[in-house]
């Protein structure tokens, strides 16, 4: 069955409620084709934001690039929870077109999937290959349900390298790789953002994705152990 | 035997993949999700390092850090912090931590940390171990004769035994020389008490 092309934004609100009463939402609005970031920036953008600023070690990203593609992309969210504490306690809301889920959690977790989403549709080369996951977002994911998500997305991706008559890597060593070229971003970002943030809920956030991406390689590594007894249907057969 | 290892983070996804890493580096993890958690964890079980964030609800980990270190002087206390500021760092150090890391850290850095951390405590403690039997060897092989010999001299000195005038400044210069040794070999108990060696004397 395939089905038509979407054409409406992938759209995910996030709704923070603060103990205090306060409230705040996010709007993140994902191109349906691209899943790239329809966001606006101000003109005058912060010098955070600058490649040069604290760039990832990694980064293939030449002088001719002023801005660092995910830190303008985190640039608006930044802003607004930087001086707000990691473990403050906050209900949050997403509501995306098929669903809307909710929790009581921290915000530092719950920044943490926003964040995911920024990272990965921001056009950074490295993240970039993450980029399918923001189509199957799953806010405050635990450690097993993004390393799932991860291993199959990466194996549909092999799957359509085949269909292409190129060489899939099924053992998913490329994957390990990825994941620990992703680590030394998420690394620079969190350097970025101590600079960027007084108090320390964004930088946090980000230690969170670095932990679930740290994670990955084990995973991999492990031979997806964790899961295996869940596919013996498969594996039982002759 | 495995090294224990507490790990104090209010971030369950932090504690969570932390322990999975350690466990799987063949250390021993356990989870505590604040200083007051932890605080109840070490009076029931011993643990070799403690892993603690500074900023948590409740508890934080300086005062914990502080806590620990006079409760339990024998467990050795990582900081973990993502917001990094010299000034806490130094703060930390002075109060006992043993190292302070920035988060995030890679599990493989991590893992070289606490293994790092791990073998100075094993030479430390072969060190101390080497200390205790160096001085139950001078207690038991030379301070139980030297102090016989002393009382030997003793009693010949002030007893009648006809001595001449050399031999008997001979004798005192032994006397002397045993008195002398004596002290030194108590001196080093003592110092040896004050550094947190076991003392020998008492133990023998």
């Amino acid at each position: 069955m395939t089905s038509e092309p979407q054409r409406k934004p992938l759209r995910f609100a996030y709704h923070f409620k603060f103990q205090s009463g306060m409230e705040q939402k996010l709007e993140i609005e994902l191109d349906p084709q691209t899943l790239e970031l329809k966001q606006s920036y101000p003109e005058q953008k912060p010098e955070w934001t600058k490649l040069k600023f604290s760039q990832c070690e990694n980064c293939p990203l030449g002088a001719d690039v002023e801005y660092c593609p995910v830190a303008l992309n985190l640039s608006n969210v930044v802003e607004t929870f930087q001086k707000f504490n990691s473990f403050e306690p906050v209900h949050v809301t997403v509501e995306t077109k098929e669903r809307t889920y909710s929790k009581d959690t921290t915000l530092q977790k719950s920044l943490s999937s926003v964040i995911g989403i920024y990272m990965v549709t921001s056009n950074c080369p490295i993240m970039d290959k993450l980029r399918p996951m923001a189509q199957f977002h799953l806010p405050f994911a635990s450690g097993l349900e993004t390393f799932y998500r991860s291993v199959s997305m990466y194996l549909t991706a092999q799957f359509f390298l085949k269909r292409q008559g190129k060489q899939p890597d099924w053992d998913l060593k490329k994957l390990v790789e990825l994941y620990k070229a992703i680590s030394i971003v998420n690394k620079g970002m969190a350097e970025r953002l101590r600079q960027a943030s007084d108090k320390d809920a964004n930088v946090n956030a980000v230690v969170i994705l670095h932990s679930l991406g740290d994670g990955v390689p084990y995973f991999v590594e492990g031979g997806l152990a964790e899961v295996e007894h869940l596919f013996s249907v498969y594996t039982k057969e002759e | 035997m495995p090294e224990r290892i507490l790990i104090v983070d209010d971030e369950e996804t932090l504690r969570l993949s932390m322990k999975a890493r350690l466990e799987t580096a063949g250390f021993v993890a356990e989870v505590a999700e604040n200083g007051e958690e932890a605080l109840g964890r070490m009076k029931r079980e011993e643990f070799d390092v403690v892993l603690m964030d500074i900023k948590m609800p409740g508890m934080g980990g300086i005062e914990a850090l502080r806590l620990f270190n006079e409760l339990f002087p024998k467990t050795d206390v990582v900081m973990l912090t993502g917001f990094a500021d010299f000034s806490t760092a130094i703060e930390c150090l002075k109060l006992g931590a043993k190292d302070y890391l920035v988060k995030p850290v890679d599990a493989t850095e991590l893992v070289a940390r606490l293994r790092s951390l791990v073998r100075s405590r094993s030479s430390e403690r072969a060190l101390q171990e080497t200390r205790r039997s160096f001085l139950s060897m001078l207690y038991i092989d030379l301070l139980g004769p030297l102090r016989s010999a002393r009382e030997s001299i003793e009693r010949v000195l002030k007893s009648n035994a006809k001595l001449s005038g050399e031999q008997r400044e001979e004798l005192s210069n032994a006397l002397a020389q045993c008195e002398k040794m004596i002290a030194r070999i108590q001196d080093m108990d003592e110092e040896m008490k004050r550094s947190g060696t076991a003392e020998v004397e008492s133990s023998r």
